[in-house]
């Protein structure tokens, strides 16, 4: 219960030393990634890569999540972890994305985004069923007194002793986005390490550009599920437990999960780029 | 053309695996006590209610299935490279990241159960042997179809992934999935099936999970069986759903549009399904009503 219990203040402000620690981080790793690499697409890579790895970190903080509370109806989300279900709704979009790979890069990310996307709302839908005609009960968000979106009142269909439970379609908005989003980051990595292992990886290796491909593929892709994780759960730390959607007041924290997000992504991306780079 | 009808065939294949992938999932997951609600579980005997349950969640479902399907479909993977018939491959390879799943049930259970011995939990070890075995069986289902579905996506509708990646990426989607829709149903409605119906769990409640069946006390099997009527299924047609409108809209819209025509199915069904899921809340506010006055005479009393 510890969930409920310890529940720590709503809105946690941007402490400036860090996030000028965290950005000064952030301005080493681009710079040093240019003079180790020397490519204009090494860089744009690693840009692409904090860019999709701000997008995921982002994109969590709107996913419905009510943990172990949510799995006895006391607590309003889905019933369970925050970076688990992100990484699932964000790696399904990945799937996507990784497909349409070959029709450029503003079609793959949007597919990408889409594929969370839809993963999200068919798993929004199911919890709800479940809650509705498996468990007879309705939603009801604990954080607010009326729905952002249908203007429905909340507290009357709160039962007794719980902070709410379902999901509420301001929850189910945010879920969906938050996948849309996730995907689309997830992606977004993906296809930027892509690009530069298939331009690297034929003169590294004395090799076919076709024989490497295999290499270059699975190589992004794993790059891309590990950055993807890493967002995921710098985000859920951000998070703290359960959020509720984009109108829980935890919402309010992530300015401070888009700096870290940019700083880890930086760091992990140029780990990825240094391998064929250098 | 005949490519097209040979990809629909292969989604509807894939989509019908990823169903019962689900559904043995979250029932094993429950027999195993490994989702959220496993929280009461493991809360219940500090609470003073000793009870049977299995116990095993040292993991959450989505990384532990990403593990389990990525083994799998590893080991399958590298039979196929060894010119062994993928049939014959995928079952190898699910079978034997069946036994790293039995091994961590083992110990999970072992672990977390001595964990509370100072609440005076017993390990009981028939209730590993039986149970164990059991997770084990429904594991297989759900490694097996998953890691088939994997190789069906791979090698037949072409998608660049390897195949232990693609069991990564769908493993932990298949967790999430079964863990989002299956968790509630097992958490709320067995557990504290002495409850009442239609309504929350009171936090004050918590820890008293149901201890006794029928006849005895009531372990993990009847939990399964219990899952088995709505979680399970549940959990089937979500993940199975997932797959299938995924696949469908790439196979058949991929192509339209220079892609924008899958990107434009994928927001209608994205639409329709939020649709259905505001049609669901609506129905649930006018059919059950408010809790407003029970709350009243309770608070009264």
């Amino acid at each position: 219960m510890s969930a409920l219990g310890a529940k720590p203040a709503a809105a946690g402000g941007m402490d400036p030393m860090a996030s000028a620690i965290g950005v000064v981080i952030l301005l080493v790793v681009i710079a040093a990634t240019y003079m180790l690499a020397g490519t204009g697409m090494a860089l744009m890579a690693l840009i692409g890569v904090i860019v999709g790895g701000v997008l995921v970190g982002f994109g969590v903080h709107f996913v419905p999540v009510g943990g172990a509370p949510a799995a006895m109806g006391q607590a309003p989300g889905i019933a369970t972890g925050v970076a688990m279900l992100a990484a699932g709704a964000g790696l399904a979009g990945l799937f996507g994305g990784a497909w349409a790979a070959g029709q450029g890069l503003v079609i793959a990310v949007i597919t990408g985004g889409i594929g969370g996307g839809l993963m999200m709302a068919i798993t929004c839908m199911f919890v709800n069923f479940i809650y509705v005609f498996g468990m007879g009960i309705p939603s009801a968000s604990g954080k607010v007194a009326k729905d952002p979106i249908t203007g429905d009142t909340q507290a009357e269909f709160k039962s007794q002793g719980t902070e709410g439970h379902g999901l509420p379609f301001i929850s189910y908005v945010g879920g969906v986005i938050g996948g849309t989003l996730g995907g689309a980051g997830g992606t977004l990595i993906y296809i930027m390490l892509l690009d530069i292992y298939q331009a690297e990886l034929p003169a590294m290796m004395d090799a076919l550009p076709a024989q490497i491909l295999p290499i270059a593929v699975s190589l992004a892709g794993i790059f891309a599920i590990g950055m993807f994780l890493v967002n995921a759960v710098l985000a859920a730390y951000n998070i703290t437990g359960t959020i509720e959607g984009p109108h829980d007041p935890k919402f309010k924290r992530f300015p401070r999960a888009i700096v870290a997000s940019a700083v880890a992504s930086a760091v992990c991306g140029m780990v990825a780029i240094m391998i064929v780079a250098i | 053309m005949e490519s097209i009808v040979f990809g629909i065939g292969i989604t509807a294949l894939a989509g019908a695996l990823a169903t019962v992938a689900g559904a043995a999932e979250n029932t094993e997951s429950d027999i195993g006590s490994q989702g959220d609600p496993n929280s009461q579980v493991q809360l219940a005997p500090q609470m003073g209610y000793l009870h049977r349950i299995f116990n095993k969640a040292v993991a959450g479902e989505p990384p532990a299935y990403g593990l389990w399907v990525c083994l799998g479909a590893g080991i399958a993977w590298a039979f196929m490279a060894m010119q062994i018939n993928p049939i014959l491959a995928i079952i190898l390879g699910s079978g034997l990241a069946v036994f790293v799943q039995g091994v961590y049930a083992t110990t999970a259970y072992l672990g977390r159960t001595a964990s509370l011995a100072k609440f005076g939990q017993p390990v009981y070890v028939d209730v590993l042997k039986s149970m164990t075995t059991v997770t084990m069986a429904h594991a297989f289902v759900a490694i097996f179809t998953a890691v088939t579905m994997c190789h069906l996506i791979n090698a037949a509708l072409g998608h660049p992934f390897p195949l232990p990646l693609l069991g990564l990426v769908w493993g932990i989607a298949l967790g999430a999935a079964g863990s989002a829709t299956g968790n509630p149903f097992y958490g709320k409605e067995r557990q504290y099936q002495s409850q009442k119906f239609g309504a929350g769990v009171p936090i004050s409640a918590s820890g008293n999970i149901v201890r006794y069946a029928e006849a005895g006390e009531r372990n993990s099997l009847d939990n399964g069986w219990f899952s088995a009527k709505l979680g399970g299924p549940a959990s089937g047609i979500c993940f199975g759903m997932i797959v299938f409108l995924e696949l469908w809209r790439t196979v058949l819209f991929e192509h339209v549009g220079a892609g924008w025509g899958a990107i434009i199915v994928g927001i209608i069904i994205i639409l329709i399904f939020a649709v259905i899921d505001r049609y669901i809340e609506v129905w649930a506010r006018k059919n059950y009503g408010p809790y407003g006055p029970a709350k009243e005479e309770e608070a009264t009393a």
